[in-house]
């Protein structure tokens, strides 16, 4: 018997949840938004001649030049990248502020209480967590209307 | 005053009405994951079996272990969701087989797999051997600054108020089967985390008056391991069978850290 | 060593006032993203010393807070005892310095005094 092996999981439990999924973007987001910073500060500082060479055309040629030049059809890939960057700092920020006004404030947790059983909500399904949850969603929603017409809008004809 | 020697008074309340039993029969096919740990892997097996509403997933299996296949292994002790030892996959949620019909389940296929995020000990039974050390680790029980005081005769009670016995009763009807163990995806991805049972009794022994021990496990707790695992998916919460909600405790503990106050 | 709790105070009031800053830095995109970052935008945003002052906050805010992000991802996937905790503690410190030490000189020498 292999006792260091897990039974794998059903990922069937985990992809029915906002919750859950809040979780896997929240990761998944935080993960890809540090490795763009570490990129971002470094191609915008460079395109910026380092704050100590500022021209226009260190700046077109590192911004125009290289990070806005591969296209997919009249799409810039570099503006691609960029609305997709802001999309997943909106989902982190939306949830993030619910994460934090839950874990430090208790905002939005019921008091501990005495059973009403069989089940009892658990605290997740609560009103209150119901529309925290659906605020993210809907924060989200609304950014990624208004960055589609930001990034996108010359393009769709808006 | 009712009289009780009225002997129409008497008859009415003998005549109860019970409410109407009825049966149901079905046939259902139950698919179970089972572990063989001489070749070390996982088969699917099928048996078909004629259920009725009141049959519950762990009486189908001790059946199927009658009458069709008696290499079937399977844990169990109470019968009755009290002993925690029967938790297993069953329909892709973590439940108690004790306390699930596969009638109610309204799928005419049930499948049944060992829990996940542990290791498989023979077909549905499981090892819980971290679970429980994860258990342990927190200090589940009561620490007084007076120790002397817990070997000698008690000279009063510690009183508490209702509103103290709130504070952690809840957590208190843990029966550590598991569940939220195995369906915390945060479990899945960090294999060192406590998980939401030992952390959910991290705060129930911390939030109890009596207890004094509440710096000593908040610091067992605040780790990379610890509570700081969590990020509130509350699938722990929505699978637990006796309403124990773990997520809520684990953030119950976070406030407590980030605010450093204990209640 | 710094307690869990402390570092993850500290991810929050960096995630709060980021929610701020960087809501101010993405608002500068708008209404037109392409329009935003083409040389005479960019120029008349970094002229503004408060952008600029922003533009510092976040450096420093996000710095750390995707560090201490990083940091807890890496050691909730992999586990390799005390080794491997300083490696990972190294790296991210490395990380944040580089970003902090290019954002800074940057930024700093855009501020019109």
């Amino acid at each position: 018997m292999q006792k260091t092996r897990r039974v794998s999981p059903r990922w069937g439990l985990w992809l029915r949840g906002l919750d859950e999924w809040l979780v896997i973007f929240q990761k998944v987001s935080g993960l890809a938004l540090a490795l763009y910073l570490i990129g971002h500060v470094l191609a915008v500082s460079t395109a910026l001649g380092f704050g100590h060479n500022l021209t226009q055309q260190q700046w077109n040629a590192i911004i125009f030049g290289v990070l806005e030049k591969p296209h997919i059809g009249a799409v810039s890939v570099g503006a691609l990248l960029e609305y997709l960057i802001g999309i997943l700092l909106a989902i982190h920020g939306a949830n993030g502020f619910r994460l934090i006004l839950m874990q430090w404030f208790g905002i939005g947790l019921p008091k501990p209480s005495r059973h009403t059983f069989p089940r009892a909500t658990p605290s997740p399904n609560a009103t209150a967590q119901r529309v925290y949850k659906y605020s993210v969603a809907i924060i989200t929603i609304i950014f990624i209307i208004l960055a589609t017409y930001d990034v996108f809008g010359a393009l769709l004809g808006w | 005053m009712a009289t009780a020697s009225s002997s129409e008074a008497s008859v009415e309340t003998i005549k109860i009405k019970l409410p109407e039993i009825k049966l149901e029969k079905k046939e259902v096919i139950f698919k179970i994951k089972r572990y063989d740990p001489e070749k070390d892997g996982f088969y699917w097996k099928e048996y078909k079996l004629t259920i009725t509403n009141r049959t519950t997933i762990l009486d189908a299996l001790l059946r199927i272990k009658e009458t069709q296949d008696p290499t079937l292994a399977v844990r169990y002790s109470c019968r009755m969701g009290i002993c925690g030892s029967c938790g297993m996959v069953i329909n892709g949620t973590p439940r108690l087989a004790c306390e699930t019909k596969p009638y109610d389940l309204g799928t005419s296929t049930i499948t049944v797999e060992p829990l996940s995020n542990v290791p498989p000990v023979k077909d549905i039974v499981t090892d819980f051997d971290k679970f429980f050390s994860n258990h342990k680790s927190v200090s589940p029980w009561l620490i007084r600054k007076d120790e002397k005081e817990q070997f000698e005769d008690l000279k009063e009670y510690y009183p508490q108020t209702e509103e103290e016995l709130d504070n952690y009763l809840q957590f208190s009807y843990c029966i550590k089967c598991g569940l939220c163990y195995s369906a915390c995806p945060l479990v899945f991805l960090n294999k060192e985390y406590l998980g939401p049972q030992a952390l959910a009794q991290a705060y129930r022994w911390s939030a109890d008056s009596r207890d004094q021990g509440a710096e000593l496990r908040l610091k067992l707790v605040d780790t990379d391991n610890g509570v700081w695992s969590c990020n509130y998916s509350g699938t722990c919460s929505k699978v637990c069978p006796k309403d124990v909600d773990p997520a809520l405790a684990i953030n119950m503990v976070k406030k407590m850290l980030l605010t450093g106050r204990k209640r | 060593m710094v307690a869990k709790s402390t570092l993850m105070k500290w991810h929050y009031i960096t995630g709060l006032i980021m929610i701020i800053v960087v809501g101010i830095h993405i608002a500068y995109r708008w209404p037109s993203y392409d329009a935003s970052v083409s040389w005479p935008a960019v120029q008349s945003q970094i002229s503004m010393a408060w952008y600029d002052i922003v533009l510092l906050i976040i450096v420093y805010a996000a710095s750390y807070h995707a560090m201490n992000g990083l940091r807890t991802i890496m050691l909730e996937l992999f586990h390799g005892g005390k080794a491997f905790t300083t490696f990972v503690d190294v790296l991210v410190i490395a990380l944040g310095l580089l970003v902090v030490v290019v954002g800074t000189y940057t930024v700093i020498s855009l501020i019109p005094l």
